[in-house]
């Protein structure tokens, strides 16, 4: 078997499509296509785009065989493989929307993850839903008792027969796809894309953002279910008509070495990770890796989905010494799933720039000023780094505003908002979330906070209250939940939100007030929700308990997450070598945040 | 072929450097409420169970595996297929 090519036989079109059928029905027109790839490095299925294409259309025949209403929700469990991707443009191809489930599993958790499911099913209406075999009891399980169409895996497609009408696809005013913002069981979130905004999107991403060349070829191992998985390594390869060769979420957590060695078997060219994947493999690197790995053609390193940590990314180069890596790649980029994908990006081969700022000025004042030379970095210099994100893509406007709404200038610090084009429709099903972040003239509050220098833009934090681990979004509703659930605490009483770690990255807290604050009962109440978060959402969370009435309202009585996490800072001051920034070493270790 | 008690020695001795030393480690200790393994680490796991019993171990058997018993059975059940 042998991946597709990296040349093609037809001229790069960059994006410029109407809809997504129309950039594949292009893409199919040459040679290049997807290619998958086992734990181990063994390519084990290749689909060309002209492939894809006709299986697609033959898909979504039998789909239309079902005789479903325009626009229905078509639910596909986004594991790694190539069955998703057929599944996807056969909605595109049947004038149906896609909706990617979380593929996520973990240990012991068949019950959250089939509650999840269930609920994700629920949101967004879907009258059909698939899954791998793998995972089909799951998703069977999960439908029980909704009314669906048509549960199955792919082969049980195979059965159905085809509608004989001609296919209509999605048109560029429709919905391109449905993309849930966190896998939160309770409090799912599904953003709502049109074909116009996610291609214009991609137009931005592919001639401004990634300036793509017709020798690029790009590598993913991001999950489909995720923005930059599904819009930037599956639909961003489709409409440029790049090759791709794909690595399973799962595998790159065994073993992050095969990512780099899918790199430079195929000489790829782009590859992305949040923070935490480069990480991953600059501990799992050995040096005598570096000898047999090849990684001069890597000109596209990019860094996102999560607060971008300089440090890790300059480890993650200088462990690869040898292999031909240019830290020039790192290019930083800022998106969310609400503006389709892509906000900014650096400049392409630039590396990463970095703006070092004075902490207590930007506490105190919220304006970055730049800290002085010859001050060094670190927790006790006084000094904050930020990473230079780039520009917005042209079709966004941005304003940073503070919190009464006055747009301020550069340099100084406030909550980012944008409008354009790529930006959702609205939250599915959802009309008070989307009110809160979408005005009616068509401004998004993103929710995160940074500054501008230049039209430059550097992210140092956010407002809302997402809590992000290892690339994975958590929300704060979700751990407050389970520990509503204990009979000592009462409904309202937690409240749940992230600091930052000894090496920058984000560790879950959560206080909690209640009458059994200390002593064993109190350990006891801290062990059993230790347990059921790592269960349920498998991450560590540090617990503090705290008499009645410690949590801060706002006026009008809702719980203040940052007001919490204030105070909590404060409380612990000690432990902090500087206000918010840096958990010390001991609490981090009390978090069970290990590296 | 690896009995029931081969491979609880073994994946034991896989599990013992993410306890905490207080923890004895038996069948009936849960792996991630009492060894407290975040996702990342349970990864690591299993690509040190793939490679020590030279299996592949399928994602879908994953979610039921609660107690170090239920994993020892899996993977009895996988060695012997293999």
């Amino acid at each position: 078997m042998k991946p597709t090519p990296t040349e093609n036989r037809v001229p790069l079109r960059p994006g410029e499509f109407d809809n997504l059928s129309e950039a594949l029905d292009y893409a199919a027109r040459g040679v290049t296509g997807c290619n998958f790839y086992t734990g181990k490095g063994e390519l084990y299925t290749v689909v060309s785009y002209a492939e894809l294409r006709e299986q697609a259309q033959t898909l979504a025949r039998r789909l239309q065989g079902l005789g479903l209403p325009r626009g229905t929700r078509v639910a596909l469990l986004a594991d790694t493989s190539p069955d998703f991707i057929r599944f996807f443009f056969a909605c595109q191809y049947a004038g149906l929307v896609p909706v990617p489930l979380p593929a996520f599993i973990h240990l012991s958790n068949r019950s959250v993850y089939v509650e999840q499911l269930r609920a994700l099913l629920v949101i967004c209406q879907a009258s059909v839903a698939v899954a791998p075999l793998a995972f089909l009891p799951f998703l069977t399980e999960a439908s029980e008792g909704l009314d669906l169409r048509f549960v199955g895996s792919p082969e049980d497609f195979g059965a159905l027969s085809e509608g004989t009408n001609a296919l209509s696809p999605l048109g560029s005013d429709e919905v391109a796809y449905l993309q849930y913002t966190s896998g939160s069981t309770r409090f799912p979130r599904g953003v709502m894309i049109t074909q116009q905004a996610v291609l214009n999107n991609l137009s931005g991403i592919i001639k401004h953002g990634l300036a793509v060349r017709s020798f690029d070829r790009c590598v993913s191992w991001l999950p489909f279910y995720h923005d930059m998985g599904l819009v930037g390594f599956v639909l961003g390869p489709v409409a440029s008509q790049l090759s791709t060769d794909y690595l399973s979420p799962r595998d790159f957590a065994m073993r992050p070495r095969q990512w780099l060695s899918l790199i430079a078997k195929n000489s790829a060219t782009i590859s992305f990770s949040p923070t935490f994947g480069y990480d991953l493999c600059t501990r799992r690197f050995r040096q005598e890796d570096a000898t047999a790995l090849d990684l001069r053609s890597w000109r596209v390193a990019g860094a996102g989905a999560e607060m971008i940590r300089h440090e890790s990314l300059a480890n993650f180069a200088k462990a690869l010494n040898g292999t031909g890596f240019n830290a020039n790649a790192f290019m930083a980029c800022y998106g969310m799933a609400e503006c389709s994908l892509a906000v900014s990006f650096a400049p392409v081969f630039q590396g990463l720039e970095i703006d070092r700022v004075d902490r207590d000025y930007l506490s105190e004042r919220q304006v970055a000023r730049v800290a002085p030379n010859g001050t060094g970095d670190g927790n006790r210099s006084g000094v904050s780094s930020f990473v230079n994100c780039g520009k917005p893509l042209p079709e966004y406007e941005i304003q940073i505003r503070n919190e009464e709404g006055r747009e301020l200038g550069d340099r100084e610090c406030g909550t980012i908002f944008l409008r354009g084009p790529s930006i959702m429709t609205s939250y599915c099903g959802d009309a008070d979330a989307t009110q809160e972040v979408l005005s009616p003239d068509g401004w998004l509050n993103t929710g995160d906070v940074g500054y501008r220098v230049k039209g430059h833009l550097f992210i140092t934090g956010r407002i809302k209250d997402l809590i992000i681990i290892n690339g994975r979004n958590i929300w704060p509703q979700d751990l407050e939940y389970l520990a509503e659930q204990q009979p000592e605490v009462r409904p309202g009483d937690a409240s749940a939100f992230s600091v930052s770690g000894v090496d920058g990255e984000e560790l879950a807290m959560m206080v909690v007030q209640c009458g059994e604050f200390t002593g064993i009962q109190g350990g006891n109440l801290i062990d059993r929700l230790q347990r059921m978060i790592r269960e349920e959402l498998g991450i560590n969370c540090f617990i503090e308990l705290a008499r009645p009435h410690t949590l801060p309202r706002t006026s009008s009585g809702k719980l203040s997450r940052s007001r919490t996490r204030q105070d909590f800072l404060q409380r612990r001051g000690q432990l902090f070598s500087n206000e918010s920034k840096h958990a010390s070493s001991e609490l981090a270790r009390e978090c069970g945040a290990t590296g | 072929m690896k009995s029931y008690d081969d491979i609880l020695i073994e994946l034991c001795a896989i599990l013992a450097p993410y306890a905490n030393n207080n923890l004895i480690l038996d069948e009936g200790t849960e792996l991630v409420s009492d060894i407290g393994l975040d996702s990342l680490q349970v990864m690591q796991i299993l690509l040190e169970v793939e490679d020590r019993f030279d299996i592949s171990i399928p994602l879908n058997i994953i979610p039921d595996v609660r107690t170090i018993k239920d994993f020892v059975l899996q993977l009895e059940h996988l060695t012997r297929q293999s």
